[in-house]
């Protein structure tokens, strides 16, 4: 077992993206995997006492740039069941493109399949993922280039803005790998309503 | 030549099928694809020509809203395959062999309404029970078919019985349904379930209250628990069967206690269940342990993922107990059991629920020191 792992807790899955990709860049920890309860998602990363510290404090504050409420909290010297938490580990085997990462979050299905269209034809971006994880929110992930996934998210954003349920967008320049092999490879194509 | 795509996304199953069926009478689409996202929120994905979906999703919309809540719809004149790939309603829909019966649906809050409301469908009129679903958000709904006026009388019948037990969200008779509708209906295989004695039926919100429930009406008289419900919306429910003072006795020894441990939701209670009724709702369902245990269950449900993992490490640590799973019933909640000698599993549930408070909401923190009967094989968490 790990000397400590530490665990991040948001409201939707984009933030807890960001922060996974915050914790692994800040220290020398390893990331997991994640788990999702009706809409609360959960980042769970291991390391020594001290890198699993500065990699919670790296993505907690990197979380409150898309979202307001964050749950932070290490537990050292774990038990194993800590780890029982972790639905949906990261899958090493999974070969993942590189690129930047872009994030679009929203409460509402409907929607997103319109923005997914519109983002994939204003730039040269592909939808890597769709995540619905409870409670009403969906998640899509696309990567291409960082200027044509900024693109992207604009136009989004853009066209949410008429519709109620924006939650959060995020675009990463440049995700570790690991991160996408946690959030891209276990769900894409898959229904986890 | 790509065709185009029409997305309408509704709260409730009855609103989303009068939608489809309008949507497949007024012009040539097809459903392609369907998904739910949680919180009783669906959709369903069409295709055709440009025109046919604009006129399909303009109908949809006004129907929709008859029948529940209109999310959203969207016409999309010429989808682009990069952005859809990724989309989770990608899988095809089967189709089935067409049914002209006509179809009544009855959706409620809750199991505890939804079964009163079906044994009384299927009692009113000559109708065929087809099976039941949740969509999340406590939402669920049950179908039957036949006659148009047997499922007109039904369906008012079924209204009649949910609301004396709990809450209705919709109810909807479609005298003649399109053929392409029957792949969105939840029909269930039949299950030989002998209709004997009374059922039973005591609905929780939370996982934790419905074992202590379990296991109250299971100690308080002699009826077997069938099956736990699935979890949706933080509620689940147990049902349980025996003869009909038995049940009532049960039911309400199960109702006081959930109150006392958690919240109750609602309780229904059928003295003659109709055969029907049994196969489509009460089918026994085998836990996952084989074998009973004599050992204390301590439970701990929080509304926090990283509050239920510091409390059940601190458990660990606290005391001599062994992690034995967990389970979510939506609601944000989460439950994990932890098992071990009476006085262990105490100390390891007090120093838990402390643990939990300090890093989230905790819901609910209870020992049973000991389970009873064939409950131990019902549980779902793992």
């Amino acid at each position: 077992m790990p000397a400590a792992i530490g665990l991040i807790e948001v409201e939707g899955v984009a933030g807890i993206i960001v922060a996974a990709d915050a914790a692994v860049k800040a220290a020398d920890v390893e990331l997991l995997g994640w788990d999702s309860i009706g809409g609360f998602t959960t980042v769970f990363f291991s390391g020594s006492i001290s890198d699993v510290g500065a990699a919670l404090s790296s993505g907690s504050e990197a979380a409150r740039h898309v979202v307001e409420h964050v749950v932070a909290a290490p537990v050292t010297q774990p038990s194993q069941a800590c780890l029982r938490f972790v639905s949906y580990p990261v899958q090493h085997e999974v070969d993942v493109r590189s690129g930047a990462l872009g994030l679009i979050e929203t409460r509402g299905y409907a929607a997103h399949v319109y923005t997914d269209d519109e983002m994939v034809k204003t730039a040269a971006v592909d939808v890597v993922a769709v995540l619905t994880v409870h409670n009403r929110v969906v998640c899509s992930l696309v990567q291409g280039d960082v200027g044509a996934v900024r693109e992207a998210i604009a136009r989004a954003e853009t066209r949410l803005r008429d519709y109620p349920h924006l939650m959060s967008t995020a675009v990463l320049p440049q995700p570790r790998p690991e991160v996408l092999q946690a959030f891209v490879a276990p769900l894409s194509g898959d229904s986890n309503a | 030549m790509p065709k185009a795509i029409g997305v309408l996304e509704t709260r409730g199953m009855a609103s989303l099928l009068s939608a489809t069926d309008a949507m497949l009478k007024v012009s040539d689409v097809a459903v392609v694809g369907r998904h739910g996202i949680g919180s009783g929120w669906v959709t369903v994905v069409i295709e055709g020509s440009v025109a046919d979906v604009q006129t399909a999703i303009e109908t949809g919309t006004v129907e929709a809203q008859r029948y529940g809540e209109l999310i959203g719809a969207e016409t999309i004149a010429r989808p682009e395959s990069r952005g859809q790939n990724a989309m989770p309603h990608g899988s095809s829909v089967p189709q089935s062999a067409a049914d002209v019966r006509a179809l009544g649906i009855v959706e409620t809050q809750g199991l505890a309404p939804l079964i009163a409301a079906a044994d009384a469908m299927v009692k009113a009129a000559a109708v065929e029970l087809c099976g039941w679903a949740f969509i999340g958000g406590a939402l669920c709904h049950a179908v039957v078919r036949g006659d148009v006026a047997a499922v007109q009388a039904a369906v008012a019948a079924g209204r009649r019985a949910a609301e004396a037990v709990g809450s209705v969200y919709a109810t909807l008779v479609l005298p003649q349904p399109i053929s392409g509708l029957v792949s969105m209906l939840p029909i269930q295989p039949d299950q030989q379930v002998s209709a004997r004695g009374a059922l039973g039926v005591v609905e929780t919100i939370g996982y934790a209250t419905v074992v202590a429930a379990s296991d109250a009406m299971v100690k308080a008289a002699d009826v077997e628990i069938q099956r736990l419900s699935i979890g949706s919306g933080g509620r689940i429910a147990a049902l349980a069967v025996g003869s009909l003072d038995d049940v009532q006795a049960a039911v309400s020894a199960g109702k006081a206690v959930a109150q006392a441990v958690g919240e109750l939701d609602g309780a229904t209670l059928l003295s003659r269940p109709d055969a029907m009724t049994m196969s489509c709702f009460a089918g026994v369902v085998a836990g996952v342990r084989g074998e009973e245990t004599r050992q204390a269950l301590g439970l701990i449900e929080t509304r926090s993922t990283v509050a239920l993992v510091r409390a059940v490490d601190q458990m660990l640590k606290a005391a001599d107990v062994a992690y034995e799973g967990s389970y979510k019933v939506g609601y944000f909640l989460t439950a994990s059991a932890v098992r071990g000698d009476v006085g262990a599993v105490r100390v390891a549930i007090e120093a838990g629920a402390q643990e939990a408070a300090k890093h989230g909401e905790l819901v609910t923190a209870h020992v049973i020191p000991q389970l009873y009967g064939d409950v131990e094989l019902r549980l779902p968490h793992q």
